[in-house]
């Protein structure tokens, strides 16, 4: 097996994303800059009652968007088609590449569950012969990344990640890992998760959710706010990015993962599963420390200190932080995606994006959360976190170009 | 540089095999673990026949009070992950930076299905949290780690009828890495009613697995777990994996395979290379087929394109535990088992090919000097995963 060389460096030639905020990169930046969150009435599933009644929904008319026929789009999934718009895009900006040897890493959490759950509605009503099967064939979390290839003819092979939270940040590390090895010359690596009834009242259940619009690192901070969408980044290596002309966004760098095998759905208090994740990865990036780190800011009780605690281990108290959920909710799945193209942009506008509605910090959150709005900020490294259900950590660093 | 990464524990949880020993006579029986299926209705469906873990006894692996919080897809993987750890412990133990990647194609859909019939008819206020907590693909692979203190990576990827080999290739690529020094690898499935009635209902089943054989018609569903404890370097190792290879075939409508075999050809001989072989030096091939008419013929005339002439004898697991057994991990300790004991598997299920066919594939179990064996997963939709093991 050939090792994933750490002196192959890997660029950052494409990036794509559609949100609550935004449906590609210039709306997202735009809405970022004006401190402007996508957080709105939960409004996709008429006539069903949950505790909260919040979401960071992406309300646009997908179809009109999409780089493929009308035929191919009925039969794939919500989460299919935000995953195909925004890997078309990182796809579009990185120009032409070796399609047979470009790979795709997609990590979500539900893939095509939206359309699973209307299959079992209509199960109960029709029966089992009767109810319309054609998308529930799209409800496996590897059906994405199954679609992103069929759209744009990719052979390189895909890959999907289904570790909850985190499923999107280990997509991105691993496709770097596979570039360095040599299993592929380019990746389309991100995440995408649509909103659907199991996830909406599931952390309702759990009591995760906050009724207001999320508020990370607050003294008020009640829970999360639920959102929707897709992130992608088109990744190669240095030197075929250079040989061909492409323009070089940024620099992954550095790829962490770790688990806190404490509990199946809580963080460990201490963080040390986050703080593990964030050490390997700028050991990676031969990192000492990073001018920005997005963090995953859920804005639960638990999420919060125990992030900030791992922070404050791994990179002292000075290093400024923020939560961009409190702009696009957390899209789950895809949060990994969606950040780390956040954490490239904010690295080419070398302005930090803020954390919304911190007016207060806790007790428990001691660092520099970036309220209101951004920041202008001489970024040469972030760090982005991802974390999930079962404790999952991921964290990436990216550099900048110089 | 070329690493290999050694497998030293082993446990099984397979359709008519509880552990390593028994699967193994399973194996070498060269009979079917097939049967009709009695878990849930299969009235007003073509198919009637899974390939089904019976006998299995959770509470021999697992604590009671643990066990409730866990579904059936959780319960599979934690006994077959601590018949893994239990067995290479006994060599060494595992560092608490141990990885953990699984594979499964469907992950945990009867729980998706429990939470939302609780959804209906509670509310989606009052649906149980436990369901849940245990509705993510990656439960098992939490649980696992939990249970072990394993704080290293821990990841669950899907691929279809690759789920298990994907994961293979991320938890040995990280050891080779140097991300852990050990990793518990494997995957898990669950036969459920709504897989298996969608399944049905695309025409995708069939009675029986008949890999390559021109009688085959259709897969048979499998279930359960197997993991592997893989490190860098152990004593006494069943094998290595030494190769990884993946590609996709463009061709591939949705939940179909594709007419184009080149991209199996390059996806086995980027396994070979990456193992610093040459397709001369393969000794046997342990075969994706799963008794799909075009899944069959594509894989058949891969073998027959990359090694030409004088192809390696080519071994069918598939009539004896269907498609998806354990994720598609249960091929991977097929051919371990056939390293281990200088023996080739019988290909249950096989008698005459297509009139195409030009390759070997083996009818009886017979003694065979195996030193790499290469272990294809060829997907519905066009995912491709291939992996070399060697003695």
């Amino acid at each position: 097996m050939r090792n994933p060389d750490r002196e192959t460096r890997v660029a950052v030639t494409g990036a794509g994303i559609i949100c609550a905020i935004g449906r590609n990169k210039e709306e997202v930046w735009r809405s970022i800059t004006e401190s402007r969150d996508g957080i709105a009435e939960l409004t996709r599933f008429p006539g069903e009652t949950f505790p909260t009644a919040l979401a960071a929904q992406v309300d646009d008319d997908l179809t009109g968007m999409l780089p493929i026929g009308h035929a191919e789009a009925r039969r794939l999934s919500r989460s299919d088609l935000l995953a195909v718009i925004a890997a078309g895009e990182a796809l579009a900006q990185a120009g032409e590449v070796a399609r047979e040897r470009t790979i795709v890493a997609t990590g979500t959490s539900t893939g095509g569950l939206l359309e699973g759950e209307e299959y079992y509605f209509s199960r109960l009503v029709r029966g089992r012969r009767r109810a319309p099967a054609s998308r529930v064939l799209q409800q496996p979390t590897s059906a994405p990344a199954d679609a992103v290839a069929r759209a744009f003819g990719l052979g390189g092979g895909v890959v999907s990640n289904a570790t909850a939270c985190a499923s999107a940040g280990a997509a991105v590390g691993m496709a770097a890992d596979y570039l360095r090895a040599g299993h592929c010359d380019v990746a389309l690596a991100g995440g995408t998760d649509a909103l659907c009834r199991l996830t909406y009242s599931g952390f309702n259940v759990l009591q995760a959710v906050d009724a207001a619009p999320c508020m990370p690192f607050s003294a008020g901070r009640k829970g999360i706010t639920l959102g929707e969408g897709a992130g992608y980044l088109l990744l190669e290596r240095w030197d075929d990015a250079v040989a061909r002309g492409a323009k070089i966004l940024a620099e992954l760098c550095g790829y962490g993962a770790s688990c806190d095998a404490h509990h199946p759905t809580a963080p460990a208090e201490d963080g040390r599963g986050a703080y593990a994740a964030m050490r390997a990865a700028l050991g990676e990036a031969r990192l000492a420390g990073v001018d920005y780190v997005n963090a995953h800011g859920t804005g639960t009780l638990l999420n919060d200190s125990s992030e900030t605690r791992a922070i404050t281990a791994a990179l002292g108290t000075s290093t400024p932080v923020s939560s961009t959920k409190s702009y696009f909710g957390h899209t789950l799945g895809a949060s990994g995606g969606i950040e780390a193209v956040i954490s490239v942009l904010a690295l080419g506008e070398q302005l930090a994006p803020p954390t919304l509605r911190l007016t207060e910090a806790a007790a428990d959150c001691t660092l520099d959360y970036i309220p209101h709005t951004p920041r202008p900020l001489a970024m040469s490294s972030v760090l982005s976190n991802t974390f999930g259900f079962g404790g999952s950590n991921v964290s990436l660093v990216f550099a900048r170009v110089v | 540089m070329t690493q290999r990464v050694a497998i030293s524990g082993i446990g099984v949880v397979a359709p008519g095999a509880i552990g390593l020993e028994a699967f193994r006579a399973l194996l070498a029986r060269g009979e079917t673990a097939i049967g009709e299926v009695t878990r849930f209705p299969t009235e007003g469906l073509r198919a009637k026949h899974a390939a089904l873990v019976t006998d299995f006894q959770a509470r021999d692996f697992i604590a009671p009070m643990k066990m409730r919080r866990m579904n059936t897809l959780s319960r599979y993987a934690m006994a077959a992950a601590r018949m893994a750890i239990e067995d290479a412990g006994a060599r060494s133990p595992l560092s608490r930076d141990c990885g953990v990647a699984l594979g499964t194609a469907f992950g945990p859909v009867q729980t998706s299905v429990d939470y939302m019939q609780e959804y209906v008819e509670k509310g989606a206020a009052l649906a149980p949290p436990q369901l849940f907590a245990e509705s993510v693909a990656n439960a098992p692979g939490s649980h696992i780690a939990i249970e072990h203190d394993l704080r290293g990576f821990n990841v669950t990827l899907t691929q279809r009828e690759s789920s298990a080999l994907a994961a293979a290739m991320y938890g040995a690529s990280q050891i080779v890495k140097g991300s852990a020094e050990s990793a518990v690898i494997g995957g898990v499935e669950e036969a459920t009613e709504m897989t298996f009635s969608v399944l049905d209902r695309i025409g995708a089943l069939a009675g029986e697995s008949r890999p390559f054989d021109r009688r085959r018609a259709g897969m048979v569903f499998g279930e359960g777990s197997a993991m592997l404890v893989a490190r860098r370097e152990a004593e006494g190792a069943y094998g290595y994996f030494s190769g990884f290879g993946i590609a996709r075939d463009t061709t591939a409508s949705i939940s179909d395979w594709g007419e184009d075999s080149g991209p199996v050809v390059r996806a086995m001989r980027a396994a070979i290379v990456d193992a610093g072989l040459t397709p001369g030096e393969i000794d046997a091939v342990y075969a994706s087929a799963n008794s799909t008419v075009r899944a069959d013929r594509l894989e058949y005339r891969a073998i027959a394109a990359l090694f030409g002439e004088k192809p390696p004898p080519v071994v069918a697991t598939k009539g004896v535990f269907g498609e998806y057994a354990a994720g598609g991990a249960l091929p991977l300790v097929a051919a371990l088992i056939a390293l281990g004991e200088q023996t080739l598997h019988a290909s249950c299920g096989f008698e005459s090919g297509d009139d195409e066919m030009r390759i070997d594939v083996v009818r009886e179990r017979r003694a065979a000097s195996l030193r790499n064996i290469l272990v294809n997963s060829v997907s519905a939709g066009g995912g491709i995963v291939c992996a070399v093991v060697s003695r």
